[in-house]
């Protein structure tokens, strides 16, 4: 049961934001084709389909591997992300002309995000962390 | 099979498989099970909801940042 402690890591990371995913794309799709906003739907879903997930695999492996050289909670581990994700997604966005991301928006969020973030990791990341034994 | 076979079987089976020792419970399981069963596995401090109370304001008050706050999430 201790063996491959990063692959699981990367399991357990990943889980939330792939299950958040499908209420992501039905919001966006509802959005685009049910109100007929028009939105470049597969250029909306590229960061949070295939980078957001990624990342917090990522995230949580690091969290594995840097727990035994500080003592950050895995919720505080996981309210530093937005300060990485927030930045990319933006850039991102801009890129890639989704328009609905602008700076304002970008930092009127983010004190939500980090809170939401912070939960998600203190509660959900650290309870599938015990699920897979690398609590 | 040949007659014997059975035999010769079950004596090897004994030989291969040593008897079981010390397979007995040194202590009574039940009061830890209950005690991981009656255990509150999720709990939300004042803090977490007081976090979230205060994001659900901040998202009512700023309803254009839902959007963005999902892209990023």
């Amino acid at each position: 049961m201790h063996a491959h402690p990063y692959l699981r890591a990367y399991m357990a990371g990943i889980t939330i934001p792939t299950l958040f995913l499908l209420v992501v794309i039905t919001v966006f799709t509802f959005v685009r084709y049910g109100f007929q906003v028009p939105m470049p739907i597969e250029r909306v879903v590229v960061f949070p389909m295939a980078v957001v997930p990624n990342v917090w695999g990522a995230w949580n492996m690091l969290h594995v591997w840097s727990r035994s050289r500080r003592s950050l909670s895995l919720g505080l581990h996981g309210a530093l992300l937005p300060f990485f994700l927030a930045p990319a997604g933006f850039l991102l966005a801009e890129r890639l002309g989704v328009t609905f991301v602008t700076p304002l928006h970008a930092v009127t969020g983010f004190p939500v995000a980090l809170i939401i973030y912070y939960l998600a990791w203190k509660h959900l990341v650290s309870f599938l962390n015990k699920l897979v034994g690398i609590a | 099979m040949k007659p014997g076979d059975d035999e010769r079987i079950e004596k090897i089976l004994r030989e291969a498989i040593p008897p079981l020792t010390g397979a007995e419970l040194q202590r009574d399981l039940w009061p830890l099970m209950q005690r991981r069963l009656e255990e509150r596995s999720f709990a939300v401090s004042w803090l977490d909801w007081s976090l979230i109370v205060a994001s659900f304001i901040w998202l009512v008050a700023f309803p254009e940042v839902i959007p963005a706050l999902v892209y990023h999430l």
